[in-house]
């Protein structure tokens, strides 16, 4: 280390702007501390640590938390390319051609094209923050995100699949979800404000080329929302550990709380909505409206998504649009619940 | 957070992620056999853009580095350390002994009939399925072999072969049980082939979910399988 005081460690904390001339070596070279630290610290707990984590609980709950992260690492950086492909090569004047003006009606256009993005939630969040920074309406691009994960084809393939005797719900899914994404649409369109959603900006230099905004805006995206990705992991794969299945049986037969407890259930168990029909056939004790509101709270509102969505467009704006989701995805599944057998 | 730091934890990242997919097949203790090219190709790009972080700030070339809000992004090393430290396993007794519930729906009808003399091997969930199939070919007195993990029941001697099935990852997995009669209980989550015919219903197909009985001739150690979920 020839130069302590001034290396870059990987200390939290540490976000000195990095163009600080007195960094650079002689030749204008640096080494990669952050890289040596991280690489050091592995190969040591490793050798020390390791031998000490094996209890049963711990690696359960490791192998969920594990499980979350790799599961959403390749939709995360389908949708931070997507987003940032946006961002470098879509000409803005592309979205005020394709959707119509008024919000209004753009909101329930922006809905349906959901059904063109295949994959789960995590995908949807960086794409829709892309949406905005191109100059979409907000209302719009918030039906996009909470209609897209919840009916892509894929995930209604996979709704089918687990309910083999029962194609009403893939219908009432995708009725419900689109219904909730164009009413939340609609309400932040009437009652929501500016401040809350700051449109988020893009730290492209105008010296840069196409390719380097690409970069740079990918790079930027994926750390960010990676990030929160991984408190909404820890948390989802904490709660699926420590709470036990058995109380939820005990509820299953009471007609409102129910679906309530089905409801907040999503909210806490953050399933890919790829994986969740197939959990939600599993409560085979609940009613057809319980397994409905599962299906349609847990692509919109999530403890992942909510790191996730607080991590892309801010706390003030996480803070009212979570709630509002939730009891909207809520009261349409009970409105829906009444037309399933 | 500097631009080489940011680089460093995707670098890390997608090393991780890709010695786990494309170098070796941990991943399947996590998500479905199908998600390997998802996993490659996501591996390959955090480590792309690792490595463009790290090389561009090693040679010192003046770039666009935000740091205002990244710090979050350091976060993004703890599924390293997890992976690396922990080495995560399948899921095993522990998880199996929390979800006492109904396994997930098995598809209960059109199976094809099976070979009366000799044995016949079956996932779990199909033998799950084949017990609670109202029409089509009995199970009834057919020899089948289980492959599965030891969950020592809570009350007496008892155990179940169990196997997990996920959907799309291990936060989604349910456990597919079957009651193994008249065979000691294996060490817990040693894995086991079970061979022995199936205990019929005493009164036809329950209502309620029973997990379905194995009357066991004989249990052998096999090896964990690559692909522990069904």
């Amino acid at each position: 280390m020839s130069q302590p005081s001034t290396a870059d460690r990987p200390v939290p904390g540490s976000d000195r702007p990095p163009e600080s001339g007195s960094r650079r070596g002689p030749a204008g070279f640096r080494l990669p501390w952050a890289f040596i630290v991280l690489v050091a610290l592995l190969v040591a707990g490793r050798f020390l640590l390791a031998p000490h984590l094996t209890h049963p609980a711990l690696r359960t709950w490791a192998t969920v938390f594990v499980a979350v992260c790799v599961q959403a690492l390749p939709f995360l950086v389908l949708g931070v390319a997507l987003s940032a492909a946006i961002t470098a090569f879509v000409p803005a004047s592309f979205w005020t051609l394709a959707l119509p003006r008024r919000t209004s009606a753009a909101v329930p256009v922006a809905g349906l094209a959901g059904t063109v993005l295949p994959g789960c939630e995590c995908a949807s969040v960086p794409v829709a923050s892309g949406l905005m920074a191109r100059g979409v309406a907000p209302p719009a691009a918030l039906a996009f995100l909470l209609a897209s994960p919840a009916i892509n084809p894929v995930v209604l393939v996979a709704t089918a699949v687990a309910f083999p005797d029962d194609p009403s719900m893939v219908v009432a899914r995708f009725a419900a979800s689109l219904a909730v994404a164009v009413l939340a649409g609609w309400i932040w369109t009437r009652f929501g404000r500016a401040a809350w959603l700051p449109v988020p900006r893009r730290t492209a230099g105008t010296h840069a080329g196409r390719g380097s905004v690409f970069v740079d805006a990918m790079r930027h995206d994926l750390l960010h929302a990676g990030g929160f990705l991984v408190v909404g992991a820890l948390a989802a794969a904490t709660l699926n550990v420590v709470i036990p299945r058995d109380w939820l049986t005990a509820v299953a037969g009471v007609p409102v709380v129910s679906v309530l407890v089905l409801a907040f259930l999503a909210v806490l168990l953050s399933i890919c909505s790829e994986a969740d029909a197939f959990v939600a056939a599993s409560f085979t004790a609940f009613s057809p409206t319980a397994k409905l509101a599962f299906l349609v709270v847990g692509p919109m509102v999530d403890l992942k998504l909510i790191a996730l969505q607080a991590g892309t467009f801010g706390r003030a704006f996480t803070a009212r649009f979570a709630p509002l989701t939730l009891v909207l995805a809520i009261g349409v599944s009970f409105v829906a619940g009444w037309a399933l057998p | 957070m500097s631009r080489q730091a940011q680089g460093a934890v995707l670098l890390i990242l997608g090393a991780t992620v890709l010695s786990g997919s494309a170098f070796s097949t941990t991943y399947l203790n996590y998500v479905r056999p199908g998600f390997r090219p998802l996993l490659v190709a996501a591996g390959a790009v955090l480590v792309l853009l690792g490595l463009l972080s790290v090389v561009t700030d090693v040679l010192d070339r003046p770039g666009a580095a935000d740091h205002r809000g990244t710090r979050v992004a350091w976060l993004l090393a703890v599924p390293a350390f997890v992976i690396v430290l922990i080495a995560p396993p399948a899921l095993g007794a522990f998880a199996a002994r929390r979800d006492d519930g109904p396994p997930a729906p098995v598809r209960a009808e059109g199976y094809r009939a099976l070979a009366g003399g000799e044995v016949t091997e079956l996932t779990l969930g199909e033998f799950i399925g084949r017990a609670y199939a109202r029409t089509g070919p009995s199970l009834a007195g057919r020899k089948v072999r289980l492959v599965g993990f030891a969950v020592r029941a809570g009350d007496g001697g008892g155990w179940y072969l169990t196997r997990m099935r996920i959907g799309c990852c291990a936060a989604d997995a349910l456990a597919l049980e079957v009651v193994v009669q008249g065979a000691a209980a294996p060490p817990e989550d040693a894995w086991v082939a079970v061979t022995g015919t199936w205990v019929a219903w005493q009164d036809g197909v329950p209502d309620n979910y029973v997990v379905p009985a194995l009357a066991a001739t004989a249990v052998t150690a096999v090896g964990r399988p690559a692909e522990p979920y069904e």
